[in-house]
């Protein structure tokens, strides 16, 4: 297939006689040897499965050739090596998901209805094989009881040998169970059998709380061993000891394994081969403090290759390795980039519109329904209509150079092509416009094919008159269309972050060590901020060691300036533009800056529970890695130590789970057991949270002796002080009985609270969620950065995370920082909101509700219309939101404005002629 | 009234229901010609006006989706 040439069509594929499993659809649905691989696929190009294709594997067929009308089937395209010498590599060649055949008892290649989590998500799907119906497969009942199994294929050592966790089950388990009551009609009983359920993510306890308590999904903790098959029926059977050591049996339409990930033998190969050193569970091996270093130089990694993880962690790694490697890479910055010669703008204003039209066939995918022809002959009577025809493929490079020529040869002065979407092609059709010198404001596109040809194949009659109804509507809106401009905005070349934590001097070495000058503002009187106090990480390195270089690494670049001891006065300016007042000292200086990162990070929570502050024996986490840090001799006299864990979190006036305290009470139960191997130990907890290849620090503690033991967050342990000794006692919940023990050290796994700023949150107008953390653009892809333009987000401010994660968040912040500075201009759009002041009221309604900061009053101060409000372009996204709310009328979104949607209103109820 | 076929004006979303409307016609799923879209940058966009004015104008039904 020669993409330059394929236009998507999808003829092809109609015709091709040769039809393979659809991959992207789990097999459940049947695909052509030529195929998109999935709908929204980008660029939407046809390949050919070169082992399915009945003519490269026997020689006969052909039939896309002869049907591609754009010439674009290649049978003679070859396999090539090419060599591309790069300065680095980023490794991310993700995971396969666990293929649960090889465990014959979940009967999986038997029983159509016990399918994997992956079949669910497109059964769930609307774009999947049942068109988003929930039915089993057997027999498309639909069904009435679906249980889920997690951890195939994860936390097992003896049927897969897979120990780690894949992270990202026990969330998507809870998701599809809820999806799927929200897809049943008749009431759907959801079961989820659990060992731990792990939602240590950014709102997904919350998410979990839902699931059990509003939706009604089941979470039942025990671990199935196997599924039983009944007689003559296609249901399944289960059967589980429930909490009270009951045996239970019980009977589902559909059981979900939840299956895990693994790496690709393939992938273990190269790595090998190249030398990248994996893992115990053969991912990518890195530290704490180079999450996204392989350990060969120059090849980075991110994704779930580096260790199982969700989306917004594969988004962050992903960008926080496009910084790692840009910072090897930067003197390179803009060497390949080529400039674009500007081309004079002719002015339209006071011109009669003279519009062209332009109706594509797209091959027969338009024009093998609607009547081209007459939607061509009825735009040309159209109003203003000067000049109307058909193209083959309007988007083929020798039409779009004949519509540049029409427009300069005929003075049209606007231009309609009605045609696939505008969602793909209208830069491509802007640029001809541009290349003409018209603005490129000055067109419209008329959706005939997405719209309408492909969905109406039944009636063409009334697709032809669904297109001349969309090309008048088009018409009327372009003929009242006005040139609109873009301008450029110089972005100032410094960084400012604030937070001399972890995540706050990673991303201020990123941003400085490619060459910007950056401020890194800290409150305290040292850098380092929570990590000061840890001892060691969960890959048991030293913190403080790593710590110091890291911070030394920050002292000894000279384009780093680090403020300590100061706090942010005063914030005016945005993306580009920023000017921020920094007291350090009693003495302020203003700093110029065209992006902020903020990295103001979090803190632990001082206990209010379990006599803390009563007792020097009864302490949080931290206080103890300070007694390891220090050397503590006391350690030594422990003759037996309880943990405990969620104190302060997962509570109901703190919801959200603390993400790193189970990780951090094993390892300091290791470092104990390390002191005095004879101690007891008792880690009580309510689920453990291992996540990803954390679970080795699960396994070693409980090969180490360390006893784990789960109580309820309705029967808290208790923890007594009676003639100078501590007693703990606890519900055990699998020998449901109350135990007591002694301690003489308890170590509170404390919550973990955000830094909270009302001021900086105001200053850089950024919004702050219910527990107090800052809420990124988009929770799935937008991790690193906050609506508002210009402004970045990192560490513990965001979200309670592990030291590796904050790294990799902090470099992920400074990648995306980088791609404004290293734009050095920002271009404004030219559909944006405007105001006409002498409308506006002040009532400030769009200033309160713009999500992207970009109206605000004009300053009492300034000579005209003071008081009255007034658009950035530059943060302004163009949603209209201030537009539809403003009561006054006094602003208007360029580009749609209400006189254009009227016109397409009031345009497509006019009866065709 | 028995051939009778309600005229249905849609209001998208760019971002996601047009783009959705988009994906449908790449997997060709069938659905009767009975609307016409007006693509909006945002359902913020809508104002209750676009939607008296369609029913002004002669829609039996209005769409907004986004």
């Amino acid at each position: 297939m020669d993409e330059s040439k394929c236009v998507g069509c999808g003829a092809c594929a109609e015709k091709c006689p040769k039809k393979i499993t659809d991959t992207y659809n789990m097999g459940l649905k049947d695909k052509k040897a030529i195929h998109v691989e999935y709908p929204q696929a980008v660029p939407l190009k046809y390949v050919i499965d070169p082992n399915n294709c009945i003519y490269l594997q026997k020689g006969k067929c052909g039939a896309c050739k002869k049907l591609c009308p754009a010439g674009a089937i290649d049978f003679e395209q070859k396999q090539e090596t090419l060599t591309l010498n790069v300065g680095a590599v980023i490794f991310s060649s993700g995971f396969n998901p666990f293929n649960p055949s090889a465990l014959d008892s979940y009967r999986y290649d038997y029983r159509p209805n016990v399918i994997t989590s992956m079949e669910m998500e497109r059964i769930l799907s609307a774009s999947g094989p049942t068109g988003g119906h929930l039915v089993r497969l057997s027999d498309k009942k639909k069904p009435k009881k679906i249980a889920w199994l997690q951890c195939v294929g994860s936390r097992d050592m003896n049927r897969c040998g897979n120990p780690y966790c894949s992270s990202v089950c026990c969330m998507y388990a809870i998701k599809e169970a809820v999806v799927a009551k929200e897809h049943s009609e008749e009431g759907l009983d959801c079961a989820i059998f659990y060992m731990d359920i792990r939602t240590p993510g950014k709102e997904f306890e919350k998410f979990y709380n839902n699931a059990k308590e509003k939706e009604g999904v089941r979470f039942i903790k025990s671990r199935i061993h196997s599924i039983q098959d009944i007689v003559n029926s296609d249901d399944l059977r289960i059967s589980y000891l429930d909490e009270d050591n009951k045996l239970q049996s019980e009977v589902f339409d559909m059981i979900v394994l939840s299956i895990g990930m693994e790496i690709d033998k393939n992938i273990v190969k190269l790595s090998q081969k190249i030398g990248i050193n994996l893992s115990e569970g053969n991912f990518c091996k890195t530290s704490t403090f180079n999450p996204l270093e392989t350990s060969r130089k120059g090849i980075f990694v991110s994704g779930a290759f580096g260790g199982p993880k969700d989306i917004p962690q594969s988004v962050v790694y992903a960008s926080g390795a496009a910084c790692a490697a840009s910072e090897i890479l930067s003197p390179a910055r803009n060497t390949l980039a080529k400039k674009v010669e500007p081309i004079p703008e002719t002015s339209v204003i006071g011109e009669r519109p003279s519009i062209g039209v332009f109706i594509c066939k797209c091959g027969s995918n338009i024009a093998g329904v609607v009547d081209v022809g007459k939607v061509v002959e009825y735009a040309s009577k159209l109003p203003f209509v000067d000049y109307a025809a058909e193209n083959i493929y309007s988007c083929s490079q020798d039409n779009q150079d004949g519509m540049a020529q029409l427009i300069k040869e005929k003075g049209l002065n606007r231009v309609v092509v009605a045609a696939c979407t505008p969602k793909t092609h209208e830069p491509l059709f802007q640029e001809t416009l541009t290349s003409a010198g018209l603005n490129k404001y000055l067109f419209e596109m008329a959706n005939i094919r997405n719209h309408n040809s492909w969905v109406h194949k039944d009636t063409p009659e009334l697709a032809t008159l669904k297109a001349i109804d969309l090309v008048r509507m088009a018409v009327e809106k372009v003929a009242i269309a006005k040139p609109l401009s873009e301008t450029e905005l110089e972005v100032n070349q410094q960084a400012l972050v604030i937070g001399g934590g972890i995540a706050g001097i990673s991303a201020a070495l990123g941003l400085a060590s490619q060459g910007y000058d950056t401020y890194l503002v800290e409150k305290n009187n040292r850098l380092g901020g929570e990590a000061n106090k840890i001892f060691k990480s969960a890959n048991k390195e030293n913190v403080q060691k790593e710590l110091t270089s890291l911070i030394t690494a920050a002292q000894n670049n000279d384009k780093l300036h680090i403020r300590l001891n100061s706090s942010i006065v005063n914030v005016k300016g945005f993306v580009g533009n920023f000017k921020t007042v920094i007291a350090s000292d009693n003495k302020e200086e203003t700093i110029e800056h065209g992006v902020s990162v903020i990295a103001t990070g979090g803190t632990a929570s001082k206990p209010s529970e379990y006599l803390y502050g009563e007792d020097e024996r009864i302490i949080t986490s931290l206080d103890l890695d300070e007694k390891f840090i220090n050397n503590d001799k006391s350690l030594k006299k422990v003759k037996s130590a309880v943990f405990i864990q969620c104190v302060g979190s997962r509570e109901p006036n703190r919801p959200y789970c603390s993400g790193v305290c189970c990780t951090h009470s094993i390892i300091n139960a290791l470092e104990l057991k390390k002191i005095n191997p004879d101690m007891n130990i008792f880690i009580l907890y309510r689920d453990i949270r291992t996540y990803g290849e954390k679970e080795y620090l699960y396994h070693q503690a409980r090969e180490a002796g360390i006893i784990f033991i789960r109580y309820l967050a309705i029967d808290k342990p208790n923890i007594k002080i009676e003639n100078g000794k501590i007693s703990v006692t606890v519900y055990d919940t699998s020998l449901n009985k109350y135990l007591e023990m002694e301690a003489d050290l308890i170590t509170l796994a404390s919550a973990i609270i955000a830094n909270q700023d009302q001021k900086l949150a105001k200053f850089f107008k950024i919004p702050v969620n219910e527990d107090g953390f800052y809420i990124e653009k988009h929770a799935k892809l937008g991790p690193c950065e906050f609506a508002t333009d210009g402004v970045f987000l990192c560490g513990l401010a965001h979200y309670p995370k592990p030291i590796d994660e904050s790294i990799a968040h902090g470099k992920g912040a400074a990648a995306k920082a980088l791609t404004l500075l290293a734009k050095k201009k920002i271009r404004t759009s030219g559909t944006i909101a405007d105001v006409e002041p002498l409308k506006c009221s002040s009532c400030g309604v769009c200033v309160s509700i713009c999500p992207y900061s970009a109206p605000s009053f004009i300053p009492d101060d300034a000579r005209f219309f003071a008081g009255k409000a007034q658009i950035n372009p530059v943060l302004c996204k163009g949603c209209g939101l201030c537009v539809a709310s403003c009561r006054s009328g006094a602003l208007r979104l360029k580009g749609f404005d209400n006189d254009q949607i009227f016109a397409q209103i009031s345009a497509a109820f006019e009866k065709a002629a | 009234m028995a051939d009778w076929e309600p005229k249905i004006l849609a209001f998208l979303c760019n971002w996601c229901s047009y783009g959705a409307a988009d994906l449908a016609g790449v997997s060709r799923m069938q659905y009767p010609p009975n609307f016409r879209v007006i693509r909006i940058p945002c359902t913020g966009r809508m104002s209750p006006k676009f939607i008296l004015s369609a029913f002004k104008e002669g829609a039996d039904g209005v769409w907004v989706s986004g």
